[in-house]
This record gives C-alpha cells, structure tokens and sequence, in this order.
C-alpha cells in the first residue's frame, strides 16, 4: 500500500508539473502573470481599461515618451489606405489610429489629383472604431469632435468583443488592431474573425508590444517596465495596478515568431513581422487570399 | 530555413539562362526606418521548386509530396504561388490603367477593382510603383525571351543586326506606355529601386547577347555587356523625346 501511495504522489506531481507548464503557455488564463479562469478574464481586462481609459492617451506619451504616435504612423503607412475603403480598427477605442487613416485619405497629396470619381469614394469610407468598452468609446468620441470630425459620417464607433465581432463576411478591405490583442482571451478566435471580415485582398495588420531578444536592451527594457511604469502610473494616473497588469502581459504574449504562426494558422498568406525599436514593439502583417 | 529554399529553387532552375525570379524578393523587404531592424517573413509550408512560370497567373497547383504524417499537406495548392498569382493578376491589369493613371498607387487600386480584389492588396507590395514597373520589365523580357525562341526572324542575321532587332523588338514593347515611360525610369532610379531595376537591365542584355549568339568567357563578357547596357538606355532615352512621324509603329487605340 505504501507503494501504491508512493506511486499515486508521483504521479500527482508530475501531473501537476505538466499542468502548470501548460497554463504558463496559455495566454488564455493568464492576467500579467496570475492564473485567471478564462471566464474571468476578459471582465478583469474591461475593468482595467476602466480604469485607465481617461488617462490612456496621457500615459501612453509618457511611457513611451511620444513615440508610440510613430508606432502608428508606421502602421497606418504599411496598411496605404484608400478612399471608399471599408475598415475595422478592433480595440482602437480612442481612435488614435482611426484619426490616422482618416487624415491620410483626405490628405492633400491623396486629393491632388482632383477627379470626382474619387471624392464620390471618399463619400464611402467607412472606418468602424470596435472596442469591447465603453468608455474608450467615448473618449474617442470626444476626441473626434475636438478634431472637427463629429459630424464625418465616415467614423462609426460600434462596441464589440474581438472573438465574436458583428461584422459580415468579407466586407472589410482592411483590419487593424493596435495594442490590444493581448487582452483578448483567445487570440485564436480573434485572428479567425479577422479572417472572417475581411474581404479577398484585405489586409491584416497588429501593432503589438513584443519580446526584445537583443542581450543589454532586453535588461534595461526589463528595468524600465517593472520599475518605472507601474510608478509613472500611481503617480499620473492613480492606478499602480493596470500598469502592472500592463506590464506582465506583455511577457506573457507570445514572441513574433509563434505570432506569426498563429496568423498563418488562421489562414493568412504572406504573413510578415518588423520590429521597431528592437522589438519593443512588432507590426505583424497578413494577406487574404 | 527561408533561405535554403531559395537556394534549392535558384539551383533547380537550371538551364542557361540567368534565372528570372522576381516574386523572391518582393517577399523579403528591409525596412526604411531607422528605428527598425528587420523584417521577417513566415512561410507557410515548406516550398516547392516553382517552375518558370512563377511569374503567370494561371494557377499550377503544386502538390507536395505526401510525407510521414503529414497528411493535411499535399492537399492543398502551394499558398505562395497563390497569393503572388493573385499579385501577378492585380498587376497585370493595372497596367492596362497606367496610361491613365501614371505608374501610380491609382493605377495599381483601378487594377485590383478591376480583378475583383480588394484594393488593399497593393498595400502589401513593398515598394508599391515600383513592383508594377518591375513587374512590366519582367514581363517584357518574358515577351522578349518567347520572340526569341520562336526565332524565326533571327535565323540568318548577323550578331550585330540580330542585336539591332531585337533591341527594337524591346524597345517596342515599351511604346504604347511612352507617355508615361519617364515617371517609369524615375521610379527605377530612385536610390531604393536602383538595384533592382539594374538586375534587370543586367538579366535583359545578357539575354539578347545570348541570342545573338555571344560565346565570349573572358572580361569581353562584361565590356559587351556593360556597352549594350548603355546603348539600350540612350536609345530608349532618345526615345522618350523623338517625336518624328513614323518613329515606332504605335497601336492604333493610342
């Protein structure tokens, strides 16, 4: 009998240990580095945001001193809209990259050529703002009207979960969702809507904080994400917590290549990665064919 | 593991000419910025070989042959293949737009409409003008390759009148696109398109060399070159200018 008991306790760790390696692989469970229950997490994730969605865009400049505005430059210049395109930003709640891809269609250099055909187009637009919380919503509402883009029939703003989005089949040209696939639950599901949406030729593309891999930036990277953004956020924004949350989800996520492959897996052609800043952040891409 | 395949397909290639792979290189594009470093591409399946009509659109389907286990696979058509047909098609019919349009992102928009993808494809090509006017430089030297080996005209010439003709059949090609032929060379000197377009300047006089039925191994091999190289661009530069009646033979729509 001892035996059996011996055998049973080895078991139980073993078990446990290949348990435990597999959460650590699933992004599904995982707020930061606590182990969640899935059905918990996305309503953790929504409270964070919150939390922190009037003071987002303030906190977003100082933890990446201004550059995460280049970050989105840089995204909305790989996606090249067009006037009349239908586009989805998921998880763009205060529309920063939404704002982007408007101004870049109604820029001069675009309406140059003045043809009517295209102003016709431009009429089409539509670039539908999809965030799975309200507040951020408003506060791009807010936004768009200080900019004078209130009454532009071409922004919608829709709430809606990045797993089940509301949107047809292949009825957009492009989707975009920057900095926020990481708090979806099942990034899967999220990557087989996208596919879902998107007409053939659209486009895919994630702006995403990513793993940096080169030997001295990685530390001092390290550094500054666990020493420096949770105190910046007590201190701007009142709320150590989130930026924590923030900061650990981050490592969690996985690296660009198992990105990458979950793409593919979802069923996009030609998917590519760039790092910026040595991989402080990474824009995926893919093609639907 | 990117790379070894695009070892094996140049290798497998073969034959005598210089090889014409075009759609490799649109796959990996360094990126412009200095903040950034690399940019990588995943395949999706290990490739095959692609014959020399990678750059057609009509669909081959390549089947991969059934390994162990892995049996999902050979179903399916190679997904490379398909997404650069579907670039070679958005291409090709945008360049019944440039006359219109310019070698432009518009042309390459009015091209995707017109093929029934959406325009957001041309996102996706890394130096937007610049893969349509390279598309066509290929595309023509395809055209070019096709009149020589059909040959006949070529049969009883001498090297230089055989290279006086075929430099005219080229450059001919070139014609109905003559409006717009300097927006054209400016994209393919512009310091990002540089070597690209000089390859395939390279690839395309070595191929009328050839066909003249030039032997040479020594350093002549790139004098001769090097000096139709700088024929071929005066002559077509000459071109844009000469407005004498009866200089090329032009369709009749233009």
């Amino acid at each position: 009998m001892a035996f059996r008991l011996v055998t049973r306790n080895l078991r139980n760790r073993i078990s446990f240990k290949l348990r435990s390696a597999s959460l650590l692989h699933s992004h599904a469970t995982s707020f930061g580095f606590k182990e969640v229950r899935e059905e918990d997490k996305s309503q953790m994730v929504g409270k964070v945001f919150s939390n922190v969605a009037s003071n987002y865009d303030l906190m977003n400049d100082f933890m990446s001193a201004g550059l995460h505005r280049l970050w989105k430059d840089r995204l909305v210049s790989k996606l090249s809209p067009f006037p009349g395109m239908k586009h989805l930003d998921v998880a763009g709640g205060t529309g920063d990259v939404a704002f982007r891809i408007l101004e870049s269609i109604n820029s001069i250099r675009h309406r140059a050529l003045q043809d009517t055909i295209n102003d016709d187009l431009r009429e089409e637009t539509r670039i539908y703002v999809c965030d799975i919380n309200q507040n951020m919503l408003n506060v791009g509402k807010n936004r768009a009207l200080e900019r004078g883009l209130g009454e532009d029939k071409s922004l919608v703003w829709v709430q809606g979960d990045a797993e089940t989005l509301s949107f047809e089949d292949n009825s957009m040209d492009g989707y975009s969702i920057a900095f926020g696939i990481r708090n979806v639950t099942h990034i899967e599901k999220a990557l087989t809507e996208a596919y879902r949406v998107l007409k053939r030729g659209g486009r895919f593309l994630c702006l995403e904080l990513s793993h940096v891999e080169i030997p001295v930036f990685k530390e001092l990277y390290d550094l500054y994400s666990f020493s420096v953004i949770p105190r910046l956020g007590e201190a701007v924004a009142g709320d150590r917590e989130s930026y924590q949350y923030l900061v650990e989800s981050i490592r969690r996520f996985p690296p660009q290549e198992r990105f990458a492959s979950m793409i593919v897996d979802a069923g996009f052609h030609k998917v590519e990665y760039e790092n910026l800043v040595g991989g402080v952040v990474a824009i995926h891409s893919g093609l639907k064919i | 593991m990117y790379r070894t395949v695009v070892n094996r397909i140049l290798l497998s290639g073969g034959g005598r000419r210089l090889l014409r792979q075009p759609d490799l290189r649109t796959v990996i594009s360094s990126s412009r910025f200095s903040t950034t470093t690399e940019t990588q591409t995943i395949p999706n399946r290990p490739l095959n070989p692609p014959d020399s009509s990678s750059l057609s659109s009509s669909s081959t389907s390549f089947q991969t042959p059934p390994a162990a286990g892995d049996v999902p696979r050979h179903e399916r058509k190679n997904p490379r293949a398909e997404y650069e047909g579907e670039q070679a098609r958005v291409l090709q019919a945008s360049l019944r737009h440039v006359l219109r349009l310019g070698w432009s992102e518009k042309a390459m928009i009015a091209g995707a409409k017109e093929v029934g993808i959406s325009p957001s494809i041309v996102g996706s090509f890394p130096r937007k003008e610049a893969a349509l006017v390279e598309f066509f430089m290929d595309d023509c030297l395809q055209r070019l390759i096709d009149r020589i080996d059909s040959g006949e005209e070529l049969q009883n010439s001498t090297p230089s009148q055989c290279i006086y003709k075929l430099v005219r059949i080229r450059l001919e090609m070139q014609a109905p696109y003559i409006s717009k032929w300097p927006q054209a060379l400016s994209i393919q000197a512009h310091p990002l398109n540089v070597s690209t377009s000089f390859k395939q300047r390279a690839m395309l006089v070595d191929e009328i060399w050839h066909a003249a039925g030039d032997e040479t191994s020594d350093l002549d091999w790139y004098v001769k070159r090097t000096v139709l190289g700088g024929i071929y661009s005066t002559t077509e530069i000459y071109m844009l200018t000469d407005s004498s009646p009866g200089s090329f033979p032009l369709p009749s729509r233009a």
